[in-house]
């Protein structure tokens, strides 16, 4: 309740006072597509800083409480109790972890301030002095080594669904102002693990409480402290004055959501919120439109793709593959569907992540080369279904229509779509078990390590949870990725698994997926590449 | 005597309904696909992770062992934690209530402001122009969408001239009770509470308000054209008495019933207009842990709603008395 007043209250103050919507645009549409490096993997740290950030509150700042709106709340405010993203947003306004990111995905300092792999499979950090939790008790090594313990190990609180990302830490020892990590073997991505995943928490805090108590109440060393939790319905943020990198500019923020795209519009243009998430496409115009917001758009992390199951017909064949690459039109696509807010793909990896390939084209749409494949590959009169989930990601149901007409539109294949609820898709697609997939289905995939083995390891090598694919080269790739210790040689390998996979095409290479923001005019903000949102970093126009 | 029979049954009748949604809904699990481990975990969890869970969840135990636990618990008045959320299912429930019951109930008012009166002077001035003019009215109201009413009123009522919030909750009816006692200025908070309200109980009451304004008209046709309505006339009654004391309260017997079944339509969620309006009401709890498979958080709302439906129908049965003496409780 008190944000909206808070609203009110500032809407009315701007309207009398005669200044509303006069600051200039910000941002247009577009972001710089840099990803940034994601780290080197084994960094001598603290070489890189921590960006340029807010110090000083001014007298213009001191009122000003930005309002996000969100496609859906967080799932509770336990930051190591989840996996999803719009908790992530909403716990990250309050916790941290020892490293952190730049709005283009670079690895910049947190709570440590230096990093260094001691052995090979040994990490060591060294706190920030000086940093305290929102209730004033200072940061330990303990709490350090207790959070990441309470991730990683089951006995110490919580089964944590980021077991996932650091589940091959072994042991975790707290010293004199530093904390040693260490790992079953190399881990060769173990600080850009550790720069996306690992919130500290405070191990008496979480001791003392309930789980129900932790996942509504905040105590971390962010740059906003908790005011109000309506579970499911609004968070409320104010700046925490003690904040180790400075106060923030804004007084606070405050977090809703509206599954409807267009009340989160309506929301934008009527000046109660000033940043929307996922702006569909059709809804662009409306705010470029207006004269209180505009678009505001990143490259994202998240590459949306067609998977076909290598051991069934007939995408068993590497010629019915390729074929399928041809067939759709991605350009076309992303003009039409995502109004340009997309970027085609022909590999795995993300563009500026490590192990990017940037030899390697997207195929090209070649609807001729895809009937003669289909011929080649012994497969054709072919009928194929594939399967999209319904509104998990940005117009799926609509890109995965447009394919299935492309490759539908091919003399000598038939294909047609079937829309699936996405918890009963993801039911088929996490059994384990390969004969339980379907055998062509839309999927996307976020990858916040930007780190190309973050993708290519749990989609395409054997065994793996997502896997449509067995292959022994591919495997033999990301086991040598897994275990070279040269950030370069490293790079080398997984840019040739890019390659040989763009070749293999277990995938039908669709787009990288843009994050599109309505911002307004009142704030300074930019999005970031990570889909996170950093209220800490915008300022009042 | 025969009243407390009565009650006592209803009640019996309702303990056993909400026990069988109970039940249903444990049986849904088996049958539905996916699961909440899914909403928990990445994609690329291991299997391991997993398994570990779903053994911190207890899903790992057979049904029947899962079911038997729930109901012990739910004698102890303990809904358990939702899934997804780890908090308690009672509170997170519990929370959405008052949006809920606020809503259903503004809706009703609107619907009952506009429908009877509306209905009455349609019945009264049958074929002159007020009564075309109510006809178009309920036909519009019946077939209008109110996810698109709801859209274009935001469109044009908030975005444009900004006279009401486009969406939200931010102040509820309990902070206009508060501003009574407390230091916020009451006309301010009762203005307040109405920019937020009023959008969304216009688009929810309107199909009810067309329902009602045609079933009351109809009902008052049949009812001025009896015997007993030209007795009273006859009698040198004003024709206002006729009508309203009259005519309309016989009238209001079937109005009664279809608005209670509406009423508890409504607190068993509005989902569309809570989407419209980012209402945070049980409708939108109840999509959100079937999208996610909650299945306590599904459950603790269906106890709730399945508990409305019976209150609901409850006071529309004893109201019935009071309208129609002839009306006896057995």
């Amino acid at each position: 309740m008190s944000s909206d007043q808070d609203s009110v209250t500032r809407r009315s103050y701007l309207k009398f006072a005669g200044i509303a919507t006069a600051t200039a645009s910000i941002a247009g549409c577009g972001g710089t597509g840099d990803g940034g490096d994601g780290g080197d993997g084994t960094g001598n740290g603290g070489t890189d800083t921590p960006e340029a950030t807010p110090t000083e509150s001014t007298p213009s700042s001191m009122g000003v409480n930005v309002g996000v709106t969100m496609g859906n709340m967080d799932s509770g405010l336990d930051p190591q109790d989840h996996a999803e993203t719009n908790t992530n947003i909403v716990v990250s306004q309050g916790y941290e972890g020892l490293m952190d990111r730049n709005p283009e995905g670079g690895i910049i300092e947190g709570l440590a301030t230096e990093w260094e792999r001691v052995e090979p499979g040994t990490v060591r950090f060294t706190l920030r002095d000086g940093v305290t939790f929102h209730n004033g008790d200072p940061l330990t090594p303990e709490d350090v080594a207790y959070s990441i313990r309470r991730i990683v190990f089951d006995d110490v609180g919580i089964t944590s669904p980021q077991n996932t990302d650091l589940g091959t830490v072994s042991e975790v020892v707290p010293g004199d102002g530093e904390v040693t990590v260490h790992f079953d073997g190399l881990n060769p991505i173990a600080f850009q693990l550790f720069a996306t995943n690992g919130e500290i928490m405070q191990q008496s805090w979480v001791e003392e409480n309930s789980r129900d108590y932790i996942n509504q109440n905040l105590n971390g060393t962010g740059p906003f402290q908790l005011e109000n939790y309506e579970s499911g319905t609004e968070v409320a943020f104010e700046r925490y004055e003690d904040y180790w990198r400075g106060a923030a500019e804004v007084s606070g923020v405050t977090l809703n959501s509206s599954t409807e795209s267009s009340t989160r519009v309506n929301r934008l243009l009527a000046e109660e919120s000033d940043i929307v998430t996922n702006v569909p496409p059709q809804e662009v115009s409306r705010v470029e439109n207006s004269d209180v917001a505009s678009i505001s758009a990143v490259p994202s992390t998240r590459i949306i793709f067609l998977q076909m199951r290598y051991d069934v017909e007939p995408f068993s064949s590497q010629s019915f593959r390729q074929a399928m690459n041809y067939a759709v039109d991605v350009e076309s696509i992303i003009e039409n569907i995502l109004s340009g807010f997309g970027s085609i793909t022909g590999q795995p990896t993300l563009d500026a992540f490590v192990g990017h390939n940037p030899d390697i084209e997207p195929y090209p749409h070649d609807p001729a080369e895809a009937e003669r494949l289909v011929e080649e590959s012994g497969h054709a009169g072919a009928e194929i279904t594939l399967q999209t989930p319904i509104g998990r990601y940005l117009a799926d149901v609509e890109i995965a229509q447009a394919a299935a007409s492309q490759i539908d539109s091919l003399s000598n294949v038939t294909c047609e779509v079937q829309q699936r609820d996405f918890a009963s898709l993801v039911q088929d697609l996490t059994t384990g078990n390969i004969e339980d997939k379907p055998h062509f289905n839309l999927l996307g995939w976020g990858n916040g390590e930007f780190d190309a083995s973050q993708t290519i390891t749990p989609l395409l090598t054997t065994g793996a949870a997502l896997t449509v694919l067995e292959n022994d080269t591919v495997d033999q790739y990301m086991e040598d990725a897994a275990n070279e210790a040269d950030p370069e040689a490293r790079e080398e390998i997984l840019q040739e698994a890019n390659a040989f996979l763009n070749d293999l095409a277990p995938w039908v290479f669709m787009h990288q997926q843009f994050s599109v923001y309505g911002v307004s005019n009142r704030i300074d903000w930019e999005p970031r590449a990570d889909e996170m949102i950093d209220p800490y970093r915008a300022s009042p126009n | 005597m025969a009243l407390g029979r009565f009650l006592f049954k209803r009640v019996t009748q309702g303990v056993l309904v909400v026990w069988g949604v109970i039940t249903v809904v444990f049986g849904l699990r088996f049958i539905t696909p996916g699961s909440p481990i899914n909403a928990l975990a990445p994609l690329d969890a291991t299997a391991e992770t997993r398994q570990a869970i779903a053994a911190e969840l207890g899903l790992n135990q057979p049904l029947h062992v899962q079911y038997g636990y729930y109901l012990l618990d739910l004698l102890r008045g303990d809904m358990g934690y939702s899934y997804i959320k780890g908090q308690e299912v009672a509170g997170l429930v519990l929370q959405r209530v008052p949006a809920t019951v606020e809503l259903a109930v503004a809706a009703t008012v609107v619907a009952i402001a506009l429908s009877i009166p509306l209905g009455v002077i349609s019945a009264t001035r049958r074929n002159e122009p007020v009564d075309y003019g109510a006809t178009l009215f309920s036909l519009g109201g019946i077939s209008t969408p109110n996810f698109w009413l709801g859209i274009m009123m935001i469109l044009v009522l908030a975005v444009q001239f900004g006279i009401f919030h486009t969406s939200g909750r931010g102040v509820g009816f309990g902070d206009v009770l508060l501003s009574i006692v407390g230091s916020e200025p009451f006309l301010g908070t009762v203005l307040d509470w109405l920019r937020y309200i009023t959008l969304p109980a216009i688009a929810l009451g309107t199909y009810f308000t067309a329902l009602v304004t045609r079933l009351t008209r109809s009902g008052m046709l049949d009812e001025l054209g009896k015997g007993y309505v030209r007795a009273a006339r006859a009698k040198g009654l004003p024709e206002t008495l006729v009508r309203y004391k009259h005519a309309l309260r016989n009238t209001l017997v079937p109005v009664v019933t279809v608005l209670g079944l509406q009423l508890g339509t409504l607190i068993g969620g509005a989902v569309i207009t809570e989407a419209v309006f980012a209402w945070p009401g049980l409708g939108t709890l109840v999509i959100q842990s079937i999208n996610v498979r909650d299945w306590p958080t599904l459950q603790g709302c269906l106890i709730i709603i399945g508990t409305s439906f019976v209150i609901v129908n409850l006071a529309v049965d004893l109201l019935y008395a009071s309208l129609d003496p002839r009306v006896v409780y057995d």
